[in-house]
């Protein structure tokens, strides 16, 4: 092979990837982490290097721990959620159900939607005067699981995670259904033939095998969670008071709407960190294991 | 005889989470036929008695320029991003070889999990910068460079399935690699493209975040950002806001149902791999 006259094109061809993804990623990564270091505040882009003074003004602010702790309630009630129901609606559908794909279909339908339809539909849910949820329980004589909802900061952020686990559970189950399907059937005619029960046949064959697809919605769904600012931010802009804030709805905040630049790359800077904390184990540990 | 219990135990639970997921759409759906009396007197699940389209009246009247910019930049950003990503996707799966190609993906494909918020304020300079802020082409250059992480992922692993000796033995004929991709890659892409272009138009169409910092007046707005700010309006009824709601939803709903085949393969690509 010719590698050298193939030069010209493969900077042709990846030249454009590589120049758009370099600019609005890393060189984007890069000045938002140096604003991070300056005192950018008000909409004209002037500033000088402060050093850390962002960051020691961030970790003193109550709404920054706030925020942390509902990224942590976020990670550890609304991952595992959307895992376990989408793996119990993949463990349903692979039981040779007949309309498998109209019940496919409808379980994913949340998924394909913008979230800021969907946030539209849960206000409507969880409105507590006349809302869907409060008027249902009414009728059904069903009082007692009346509730503020959303409007009750003690629970507006579980509100906020029951909503989401009904839009992610159907990406899960569709990455469920494709990894229990990619299993080779030899391997259950075998078990079978061993006596293994279907619990067995769960526990030895199946599970193993989903490994791989749990581990990788585990990463997508915690970064996602890190960033769900869309959701939030439409359904209840964080509030009541604070009690739905993450850090995707603080930077937005603290950024364009109190024009605090430098405060908010700092968040954004401290959202980056976490998300690499997930994703780099998990892109070494993929890209290392392809080695064929 | 407990093996048909068991399978109407499976069909009841699979039924009634049908009603459960479709719930807030059906919801949806009832009150946005309702008019604003109708939705006072009745529950939210009641169906519409006499369906009116009142409320959709006032939502499409709001919603048509938004929407008309969202199909724009859509369109545009879904077919750049595709055809980027199919070239690069070549490139590193059949030019490069071994860790030069691997290192090139991994630093691309790093944007498929990048939180968008930490390249916010540089966006918003770069865009405006380049005299590009509040304008379509803005959103079609923005929508374009996030895209290219995933496009080229999906591209890659698709094109990674293709012998070595298809490319080799068009080399051998003394082809370049232009009319390799032309003439060998291209035609055998279709797949690759229907579900990279699906995947795509349902992510770009539904993005609130780019469209929010990137856009404020009608011009250039996307229509996932004006319903939001339906929602604070004074035309903010309920069944406004759900009528807006399932215009906006419409074309990912629909895509969701007539080729949702592909979108899921869009979906599992990045998390199932053999």
């Amino acid at each position: 092979m010719k590698k050298s006259s193939d030069f010209p094109y493969i900077l042709l061809f990846l030249g454009p990837a590589l120049i758009l993804v370099g600019i609005f990623v890393y060189v984007a990564i890069a000045w938002n982490i140096y604003i991070s270091f300056t005192n950018w505040r008000g909409l004209m882009p002037s500033y000088d290097f402060v050093g850390l003074v962002q960051y020691k003004q961030l970790f003193q602010d109550p709404i920054f721990w706030i925020s942390i702790k509902n990224n942590l309630i976020l990670i550890l009630l609304f991952v595992p959620g959307a895992i376990l129901i989408g793996l119990f609606l993949a463990i349903l559908l692979d039981r040779k159900v007949r309309f498998e794909e109209g019940f496919r279909t409808v379980y994913a339908l949340p998924f394909a939607l913008s979230f800021v339809v969907t946030a539209t539909l849960w206000a409507w849910m969880y409105s507590p005067s006349d809302g869907v949820l409060n008027t249902l329980f009414d009728k059904l004589h069903l009082e007692f699981l009346k509730s503020a909802w959303i409007t009750d900061p003690k629970i507006a952020i579980y509100c906020v995670i029951i909503a989401l686990i009904w839009q992610f559970s159907g990406y899960t189950m569709i990455i469920y259904l494709a990894g229990i399907r990619s299993i080779p059937t030899d391997h259950y005619e075998a078990a079978m033939v061993d006596g293994a029960n279907p619990l067995q046949l769960y526990r030895y064959i199946v599970i193993p095998q989903l490994l791989k697809p749990t581990l990788s919605a585990f990463v997508v769904l915690m970064v996602f969670s890190l960033k769900a600012f869309d959701f939030i931010w439409i359904l209840s802009r964080g509030g009541p008071g604070t009690s739905t804030y993450i850090l995707a709805v603080q930077m937005y905040v603290e950024t364009f709407a109190k024009t605090k630049f430098a405060y908010g790359a700092a968040i954004a800077t401290i959202l980056l960190l976490m998300a690499l904390a997930i994703v780099l184990p998990y892109l070494y540990w993929t890209y290392r294991g392809e080695k064929k | 005889m407990t093996k048909n219990l068991s399978r109407a135990l499976l069909y009841g639970v699979l039924i009634f989470l049908v009603f459960v997921y479709l719930l807030p759409l059906w919801s949806a759906i009832t009150t946005s036929m309702k008019s604003t009396e109708q939705v006072a007197l009745t529950t939210p699940v009641t169906p519409a008695f006499p369906p009116t389209l009142e409320a959709y009246k006032i939502a499409f009247s709001e919603l048509k320029r938004p929407i008309l910019n969202s199909l724009a930049f859509t369109v545009f950003a879904t077919i750049f991003s595709s055809v980027l990503g199919s070239l690069a996707g070549f490139t590193l799966a059949k030019l490069l070889k071994g860790s030069t190609s691997k290192k090139l993906l991994m630093i691309i494909t790093f944007g498929v999990f990048l939180p968008y918020q930490a390249i916010l304020i540089p966006l918003v300079r770069i865009i405006s910068n380049l005299g590009l802020y509040n304008t379509i082409p803005g959103l079609i250059l923005t929508h374009t460079a996030y895209g290219i992480p995933i496009t080229t992922l999906l591209f890659a692993n698709y094109y990674y399935e293709i012998p070595d000796e298809l490319i080799e033995a068009a080399k051998v004929d003394g082809a370049n690699p232009f009319s390799i991709y032309l003439r060998v890659v291209l035609p055998i892409s279709m797949p690759a493209f229907v579900v990279t272009a699906i995947y795509q138009f349902v992510n770009i169409w539904n993005d609130y975040l780019f469209g929010v910092v990137l856009t404020r007046g009608e011009e250039a707005m996307p229509a996932t950002v004006k319903l939001a700010n339906l929602k604070g309006s004074f035309v903010a009824n309920w069944n406004v806001q759900m009528a807006g709601a399932l215009i906006v939803a419409l074309p990912t709903l629909l895509i969701m149902i007539a080729l949702g085949k592909y979108l899921i393969r869009g979906y599992t690509a990045g998390a199932v791999k053999e």
